[in-house]
C-alpha cells in the first residue's frame, strides 16, 4: 500500500518531460556556470581580499563579503532582476521609437521592479524581453537566468569592497548594497544586457567588462572618496597578512571565470566554449605581461607574485566584454595590451595627487575600472564577425564586427556605452553615500580602526587559546588570574609586574 | 650602565621610537609580549560563545643606556607611550654589570 502511494505521487509531480523548451545540457551549464561564478565571490573574493588586507581586518572583510553576497540576492529576487533584465519602465504600451536621442534613451533605460518568487517566475521558459527577439529562443527556466545574473550582481559590489575595506561602517554596508544595486547596477545591465539603449545602439559587452568591472572600478573610486581613506597607520602599512590566502582566492577567481565568460551565451554552445579558453588566454598573456613590466621597469626590477595576480585578475577583466566576440589572436592580444596599459596606470597614474587622495585600498580603479574600460574598447577594435555569438536568428548570424574587421565605429559605440556606466554610477554612489551619511557617519571610530575586528566584531582571524576562559553564562565574568601565590608567599608588597 | 625596559601598547612603538631617536638613543629591542596589569583582557565571541581573554598583547621595549640618561629615557618613553588611559604599560630600570659590542669588542659605555 506504502509502495502504491509513492508510486502514485511519483506520478503527480510534474516532470521535466512537461517543459517543451528545456534543453538540459543548456540548463546544466547554465546551473553550474552560475556556481562557478557565485565561488568566485564566496569564497574566492572573501579570501583574495582577506589575504590583502592586515591580519585585524580579515574577519570584517570576510564577513561583510559574504553578508553582502546574500543582501543582493534578497533585492534580486524582490525587485532588482526585472529592473535590469524586464520589460522598461518608462514605456507606454503605444511606444514608439521616438527620433529624439533623450526621449530614446530614458525609454530603454531600466526595468519594471517586480517579484520572481511565483512558480512562474521560477519555472517558466526564461525570457527577456527586449532580447529575446535577437537570439534563439531559451532553453532555461527564469530559475536558472536569474540565478545566473544574481551572481554577476552579488560579485559587483563586493569588487568595489575592495575600495572602501578597512573603514567603512558594516552598518553603512548593508544599507548601501541593496540601494546600488537597485538603482545603479539594474540601470548598467539593462542598457547592455536587458536589451536597453546601448544594446540596441550596438555596444557588445559581453559578460561586463561595463556593466561589473567599470562599474566597479568607479564607485568604488567614488565611495573611496566619499567615506575617506583608512587611517594614517593603515593606508601606510597596508601589508597583506597572508600570501597564500591570496593565491586561494586568486585561483578560484581565474577558473570561476570560466563561468563568468562561459556561461554567457546562456546556451552551452561553441561560443560559450570559445569564451572560455579565450579568457584563459588573456589572462595567460596579461599574468605574464605584468610580471615581464616589474622585471624590466618595476621598483626592484623583480617578478613578483601580487604583480602576478594584479596581471592576472587585468587578464579577467579585459577579456570580459569580447570572450565570446574575439578570435584567439585578439584573445591574446586583449590580454597584453590591457595587462600593459594598467601596469602604467597602477606604476605612474598613480602618483598624480588627485589619485593619492583617494585612499582606493585595493586599487580596484585600477585592476577593474581602466581594465574594464580599455576591454570594453578593445572590443570595439578585435571583435572577429566570424566569431559568432548565435548560429541563427531569423536567418541572420549575432556577431560583432570591430574596427581590424572594417568598422571603426564600434570603438566610438563601446567608449560612449564606457561614458555612460561612469558617468551613472558615478552619480548615484555620491547621491546614495551622501544621504545615508545625513542619517549615520559612513565610517568606524578611528579607535575602532586602530584595533579591527576584535573591536567591531569580538572576533579575531587567528585567536590564541593561552589565557582564555569560557564566560558561562549567568556567571559573573572573572577578574584576570592572580599570579601563583607560592611563588610570592614570602613577599608581603605588591605583586605583579604586567602591564 | 642601565637596561630600560618598557611594556608598551603596540601602537604606541612609533612614537616611542621616534622620540628615543630624537633623543639620540642609537638601538632598542622589540619583544611581541602578552600580559595584564589593572587593565583586564576583553571578551571574544565564537559561535554564540563567550570567551574572556585575560591577556593582552603588548610589545616590550629594551634600552641600554648610560645610567645618567636612564631618567631621560625613561621619561621620553613613558611621554610617547602615555595615552592617559589604563593598560599604558609600565617602565623599570635595572642596572647592568658589562656590556659588549660584538663586531668591535668594545666594552663598556662606548658599546651602549
Amino acid at each position: 500500500m506504502q509502495h502504491l502511494l509513492l508510486n502514485l505521487q511519483a506520478a503527480a509531480a510534474p516532470s521535466f518531460s512537461d517543459k517543451a523548451y528545456l534543453n538540459t545540457g543548456d540548463n546544466a551549464w547554465q546551473m553550474t556556470a552560475a556556481t562557478f561564478v557565485a565561488l568566485m565571490s564566496v569564497p574566492g573574493l572573501a579570501v583574495l581580499f582577506g589575504g590583502l588586507v592586515q591580519k585585524k581586518w580579515v574577519v570584517n572583510t570576510i564577513l561583510m563579503t559574504f553578508a553582502g553576497f546574500a543582501t543582493v540576492l534578497i533585492v534580486w529576487v524582490l525587485w532588482a532582476y526585472h529592473m535590469g533584465f524586464g520589460s522598461p519602465l518608462f514605456r507606454g504600451a503605444n511606444w514608439k521609437a521616438s527620433s529624439d536621442p533623450i526621449t530614446n534613451f530614458f525609454a530603454n533605460f531600466i526595468g519594471r521592479p517586480g517579484t520572481t518568487l511565483s512558480s512562474q517566475g521560477e519555472e517558466a521558459q526564461a525570457s527577456i524581453p527586449l532580447v529575446n527577439p535577437g537570439m534563439p529562443p531559451f532553453a532555461l527556466p527564469n530559475a536558472s537566468v536569474v540565478y545566473f545574473q544574481f551572481v554577476f550582481a552579488a560579485i559587483t559590489p563586493l569588487l568595489f569592497l575592495g575600495s572602501v575595506l578597512s573603514r567603512i561602517k558594516f552598518k553603512v554596508w548593508l544599507i548601501f548594497v541593496p540601494l546600488w544595486t537597485s538603482l545603479a547596477y539594474t540601470v548598467n545591465a539593462f542598457l547592455l544586457w536587458g536589451g536597453g539603449y546601448w544594446a540596441q545602439q550596438g555596444a557588445g559587452d559581453f559578460s561586463g567588462g561595463y556593466v561589473i568591472h567599470l562599474a566597479a572600478g568607479t564607485s568604488g573610486f567614488v565611495a573611496a572618496a566619499m567615506v575617506g581613506p583608512r587611517i594614517k597607520k593603515d593606508r601606510e602599512r597596508a601589508l597583506p597578512h597572508s600570501l597564500p590566502l591570496v593565491a586561494i582566492g586568486a585561483g578560484i577567481v581565474w577558473l570561476g571565470w570560466n563561468g563568468f565568460n562561459g556561461g554567457d551565451p546562456y546556451f552551452a554552445s561553441a561560443d560559450a566554449a570559445t569564451a572560455v579558453i579565450n579568457t584563459n588566454m588573456a589572462t595567460a598573456a596579461a599574468l605574464l605581461m605584468w610580471v615581464a613590466w616589474d622585471m624590466f621597469l618595476g621598483p626592484a626590477k623583480k617578478p613578483t607574485f601580487l604583480g602576478a595576480v594584479n596581471g592576472m585578475v587585468v587578464g579577467l577583466v579585459a577579456i570580459t566584454p569580447s570572450a565570446g566576440y574575439v578570435n584567439g589572436a585578439g584573445a591574446l592580444l586583449v590580454g597584453a595590451i590591457d595587462s600593459t596599459i594598467v601596469w602604467m596606470a597602477w606604476t605612474y597614474l598613480s602618483r598624480a595627487s588627485f589619485m593619492k587622495k583617494v585612499d582606493d585600498a585595493m586599487g580596484i580603479v585600477y585592476t577593474h575600472g581602466i581594465a574594464g574600460l580599455m576591454g570594453g574598447i578593445l572590443l570595439g577594435v578585435f571583435a572577429d564577425p566570424t566569431v559568432v555569438e548565435y548560429q541563427s536568428v531569423n536567418g541572420a548570424k549575432i556577431s560583432i564586427t570591430g574596427a581590424l574587421y572594417g568598422h571603426p565605429k564600434q570603438v566610438l559605440i563601446q567608449f560612449l556605452a564606457g561614458v555612460t556606466v561612469i558617468l551613472w554610477d558615478a552619480l548615484v554612489t555620491f547621491a546614495i553615500l551622501k544621504v545615508i551619511s545625513f542619517f549615520t557617519p559612513l565610517r568606524m571610530t578611528d579607535e575602532e580602526c586602530e584595533v579591527g575586528d576584535l573591536a567591531v566584531h569580538d572576533e579575531e582571524a587567528y585567536p590564541e587559546t593561552e589565557g582564555v576562559s569560557r564566560v558561562l553564562p549567568g556567571y559573573s565574568t572573572s577578574p584576570p588570574v592572580p599570579a601563583p601565590a607560592s611563588v610570592h608567599a614570602s613577599s608581603s608588597l605588591p605583586v605583579g609586574g604586567g602591564a | 650602565m642601565v637596561l630600560v625596559t618598557a611594556v608598551v601598547k603596540p601602537h604606541a612603538l612609533d612614537a616611542v621610537r621616534e622620540a628615543l631617536s630624537y633623543l639620540g638613543v642609537a638601538g632598542m629591542t622589540i619583544t611581541e609580549v602578552k600580559g595584564f596589569g589593572r587593565q583586564r583582557g576583553h571578551t571574544e565571541v565564537y559561535r554564540g560563545a563567550e570567551y574572556r581573554v585575560e591577556y593582552l598583547p603588548k610589545l616590550k621595549v629594551e634600552v641600554l643606556s648610560t645610567a645618567e640618561m636612564a631618567d631621560e629615557v625613561v621619561e621620553t618613553i613613558a611621554k610617547a607611550a602615555r595615552t592617559g588611559k589604563i593598560g599604558d604599560g609600565k617602565i623599570w630600570v635595572t642596572a647592568v654589570d658589562a656590556v659588549t659590542r660584538i663586531r668591535t669588542g668594545e666594552t663598556g659605555p662606548s658599546a651602549i
